[in-house]
Formats: structure tokens, sequence, C-alpha cells
């Protein structure tokens, strides 16, 4: 009953703000889950198999349902949308409980980016004013920064992708970063074997294709990978400024500030305006708000904008809204086009 | 309360079988079938209690989770394969020094460009963003190959589940890339395959192992105090 109040009352506070209702379909194609986040998200749903044989699953995630949403009626132009529901996920810990109760809310399909981001970080704080809170903190962080300084690092295109790649995995970035230190994916021994062998298969019909790749491809990867020309010293130079970089954080109006003088420490051709972020108050009612350069990396799909509020209640750290932008997730969907997207969601079993 | 009867499996084929029957041969333990060798069912000379089940590898695994069989001998890689309730209610009493063999990742030898997993990753990207499909891995061992590709920060693939002769998978369209369990490495070599420098997923070995839920049955621990031997 207390769940179905607090959920009505955000619901209501939400509508104020002028996003429109919209119901989703609780049961969806696995595809679109594994095709989306990889074989491994299988370990977290909820699966089954229907009469004709196809595969679906209980909605894991709500974002992912209202984009598809999107994509499949074929809309266009902004949409200004909130939904609310439960999401269903296996989980490693017994504690957690299998069926999460959500609030989201979204904006589709706009081209005010920065004024939209604005707009679903304020949803967030007036929803957030239904629940009791002692203190909390708002943090925000942006992918595309992160994204911007390994564009300008000295290091291989393929290394560039790569980090970009895995931010939002710790544990196997800080491999990556000890790799990229050690220079330890080329080794000298086995370029020397496989010259050889490159100088014969240059020779063969280039567009032959073994298990889907073509020679010419294998052989050009080959060469890109051989003209590595990074000296040990470089990429521990370069991960120690992506180190550096995701140790900022700070109250929100010096943002801009520590990031424009890590960048000019290190050389690097980068400026960033106090504008560019959402909000420049340290305070927001009961929320210190603080910028975080490492922040971000809960889930694959955010693209720039991200957002979280963690409060503090009965004298326990929970948190309570999830937000960011993810530019990409209805093109990986499977939409020609990219579509800008923002929204946040609000757990109600906190 | 003590169960009357102990159950214990046994692979039904191949080299695995031979092995295990020397294991009771050495400890004189006499294993009797009625009806000769294809028998699926038998027991031990002087020692009623207890009953033989010749079984698939994979299914003593199962059986065990269930507590149908009492004790089991099987490979650590099916163990390690079987699902995470099942694993929870098996404990391994002794890995032996038979059965030898290494889950590993296998790739077309020509893919020269592609040495590690992180190759392989980029690759993998590669067929998603360029190719707009899924780096096809076929494997007997679709959660270690998951497990395994996913710490290794291969996210984008897609398994194809395969029951045998999956070396030739990726030349006959059905997949890119295999995952299989190998001991020297011939049979991936004489298909063309190569293994990844660090593609090693598991190292497994025969194990005997026992149903949790028979841990303190006197008699089964003093078997197991002989078949470790």
């Amino acid at each position: 009953m207390k769940l179905k109040n607090l959920s009505e009352n955000i619901l209501k506070s939400v509508k104020t703000r002028g996003f429109k209702y919209i119901d989703l379909p609780s049961v969806i194609e696995t595809n679109h889950i594994v095709q989306r986040s990889g074989e491994n998200f299988r370990k977290f749903i909820f699966s089954f198999i229907d009469q004709n044989g196809s595969e679906l699953c209980l909605r894991p995630d709500l974002t992912i349902v209202s984009c598809l949403r999107y994509l499949e009626s074929n809309l266009k132009g902004k949409e200004k949308i909130f939904y609310s529901g439960q999401a269903y996920r296996k989980s490693q810990n017994k504690k957690d409980s299998i069926i999460r109760d959500q609030v989201g809310f979204e904006i589709i399909g706009s081209k005010d980016e920065k004024i939209d981001d604005k707009e679903i970080i304020n949803t967030s704080l007036k929803s957030l004013q239904n629940i009791k809170y002692s203190s909390g903190t708002l943090t925000i962080g942006n992918i595309e920064i992160f994204n911007l300084l390994i564009s300008k690092l000295d290091i291989p295109k393929r290394w560039k992708l790569r980090l970009s790649r895995h931010f939002w995995r710790e544990k196997y970035f800080n491999d990556l970063l000890k790799r990229l230190e050690t220079n330890s994916d080329v080794d000298p021994t086995i370029v020397e074997i496989d010259k050889k062998r490159y100088f014969k298969m240059l020779k063969e019909n280039l567009a032959k294709v073994v298990a889907g790749r073509s020679i010419n491809e294998i052989l050009k990867r080959f060469d890109n990978k051989i003209k590595d020309p990074r000296g040990t010293g470089k990429g521990k130079n370069v991960s120690k400024i992506i180190k550096k970089f995701l140790k900022i954080k700070c109250p929100i109006n010096e943002a801009a500030n520590q990031l424009n003088k890590f960048f000019k420490n290190n050389k690097i051709n980068l400026a960033v305006d106090q504008k560019y972020f959402p909000i420049s108050n340290n305070k927001i009612s009961k929320l210190n708000v603080v910028f975080s350069a490492s922040f971000g990396r809960e889930l694959e799909y955010y693209t720039g904008m991200v957002f979280k509020i963690d409060i503090k209640s009965k004298s326990k750290n929970r948190n309570i809204i999830n937000g960011g932008r993810y530019d990409k997730l209805i093109s990986d969907l499977g939409s020609r086009k990219q579509v800008a997207a923002v929204g946040a969601a609000l757990n109600l079993n906190y | 309360m003590t169960k009357n009867i102990i159950n214990i499996g046994i692979p039904s084929k191949g080299r695995l079988r031979k092995d295990i029957l020397k294991i009771f041969k050495k400890n004189k333990l006499n294993l009797i079938s009625e009806r000769g060798e294809r028998d699926l069912l038998g027991s031990i000379k002087n020692l009623k209690n207890i009953k033989i089940l010749y079984l698939h590898a994979r299914e003593i695994v199962e059986r065990l989770g269930d507590g149908s069989l009492d004790l089991g001998f099987s490979g650590y890689d099916l163990l390690k394969e079987s699902e995470i309730n099942i694993q929870n209610k098996i404990n391994v009493s002794k890995r032996y020094d038979f059965g030898k063999a290494t889950l590993v990742i296998a790739i077309p030898d020509p893919w020269i460009d592609v040495q590690t997993v992180a190759d392989l990753e980029e690759i993998a990207f590669e067929f998603k963003d360029k190719k707009k499909k899924r780096l096809r891995v076929a494997t007997k061992y679709p959660n270690l190959t998951r497990e395994f590709l996913f710490s290794k920060g291969v996210t984008q693939f897609k398994l194809v589940g395969s029951l045998g002769a999956t070396e030739a998978y990726p030349f006959t369209g059905s997949s890119e890339i295999i995952t299989d369990i190998t001991s020297s490495g011939k049979t991936l070599r004489a298909n063309n395959l190569r293994i990844l420098k660090d593609g090693e997923i598991l190292k497994s070995e025969a194990c005997l192992m026992i149903s949790k839920s028979s841990l303190k049955n006197s008699l089964i621990k003093k078997l197991i105090k002989s078949l470790s031997k």
C-alpha cells in the first residue's frame, strides 16, 4: 500500500512536468537484449520459448523496452514519456529481489540536448520531494568528456576504441590500463614468425573468406597492429593521465575549473565551459551536488551526461535515482538513424 | 538417517571409464555386471548395499546434484559447466592424474592478426559494427565460454550450441571460432585451428565427486578414502 501511494505521488509529480504516460509490454524478444548487451546478459534475464520457437524474456529493464516501443511504432520527433512497473532480473546476490519496482521518465528524439538533460534532472528532483530523507548526494558525470580525453591521447586508434568501449566495466578497464602500460598485446617473436606468413598470404586471393573474414581484412589488421609505434614509456604516461582524470571529483561549480586545470597540466588540447554541466549549484535542498569524472560505469548504454541520487534515509545510504543520456541505444536496437534520448529511473524498493 | 543403498556413478564409455575401473581394481573392489560389459547396472562383490550405475559423464554431475547418486566420477570441466545450483550441491573429493584436458578458445589459423583474447575482443566489435553480425562461438561448454569471454572483455558474441565435431564449425559457416576441450591440441591443428595465446579457459581432469547430501554417511567416507588413494 505504501509502495502504491508513493508510486502514485511520484507519477503525479512527473505528469505535472508535461510527461505523457505510456504502457509498456512485460515480455520482449530476448534477442533485443542479447543483441544489445551481449550474451552475458542472459545470466540476468528470465527467458522462455513461445509456441513459434521464438525466445522471449521478462523485461529486465524498462528503458530498453521504452526505446523498443519508440523504434517499433516508427515514432518520429520529440516524445516526453513516463511509465511505471516492474523489471525482472536474476541476481547473484541472494538478498536482492528479482522484482524491481520502477518509475521511469524519458525524453526521446529531441534536439535540445542540454535543456533535456536539465529537464530530466529537475524532474528527478521533483519526484524526490515525495520521499523522506535527511541528506544525500547528486553525482553528475559525463562519458563524453572521457571519450574526448581519450581521442586526444597519443595512442593508436584501436587502443582509443578499446578504452572507450570498456569505460563502463571498471575491473576490465583497469586490466586494459595495465596492458597499455606494458604493451603486452604485441609479442615481437610471434610477430616475426607471422610476418613470413603475412608475405605468403599477400600472394593469395585476397577476397577469399576464412570464417567470415577476408584475407585482405586479416592482413590489413595485422599490418596496422605491428605498426603500433609505442614504446612502453609512452603507454605508462597515457595510463597515468587516464588514472589522474578518473580521480577528479569536486563540487559541481568547480567542475569546469578543475577539468581545465587538468587539461592544461597534461597538455591536452581541450576546454570545458561550466555551462556544459546541467547544474552549477553545489547544494539543492538537502542534496550536495558533485561532479565525478569516473562516474557512469554502471550501464553500457550511457553516452553522455550521467547522474545518480543517493540519499540517507533511516540512517542508511540508498541509491534511489539513476539516469543519463543514451543516444546510441535506439540505433543499437535497430534504428537506421541515431535518436537522442535521455531519461532516469526511480527505484521504489529503496 | 543413513541411506541403505549407496549409488555410485561411473562413466559408461571411453577412456575415462577404463581409467576409473582401474582404481576399483587397484583397491580390490571387484565390480560385477550380471549381463556383461554392456550392462548399465552393476555392483561390488561382497558389498551388497552398493549399486553401480554406468551413465554419461555429464549426467553423473546432474545426478549428484539431485542426490540420486551419492558418489560419482566425472570431469572437472563438466562440473564447472553445470548450473550453479548443481555445483553448490557437489564436493570434489579427489582430482586424479588422468583424464587431463584443457578447455581452450581456438580460431581459424589463417587469422594471423589474432593472437590474444584482446584481439578477439576487437574482432567481435568489428563484426558488430561493420558487418552488423555477432561473432559466433561454437561450443559444448556455453556457460564456461560465456563467463570466460566476458571476463576478458569480449561482450559481443553469440553462442552456437554444438554436440560434436565442433572443430569443423568455422569452415562450414556455422560459427567463426570455437571453444573445445583438448589434451594435445593435435585435433585442433589438424582442423586448421589455432589456440589463442591466452585462450586457456579451464584445466580439467577426472574427479571423484560426492553429493553434499551424502557427506555424513560413514560407509561413503570409507569408500572415498580408498578410492582417493
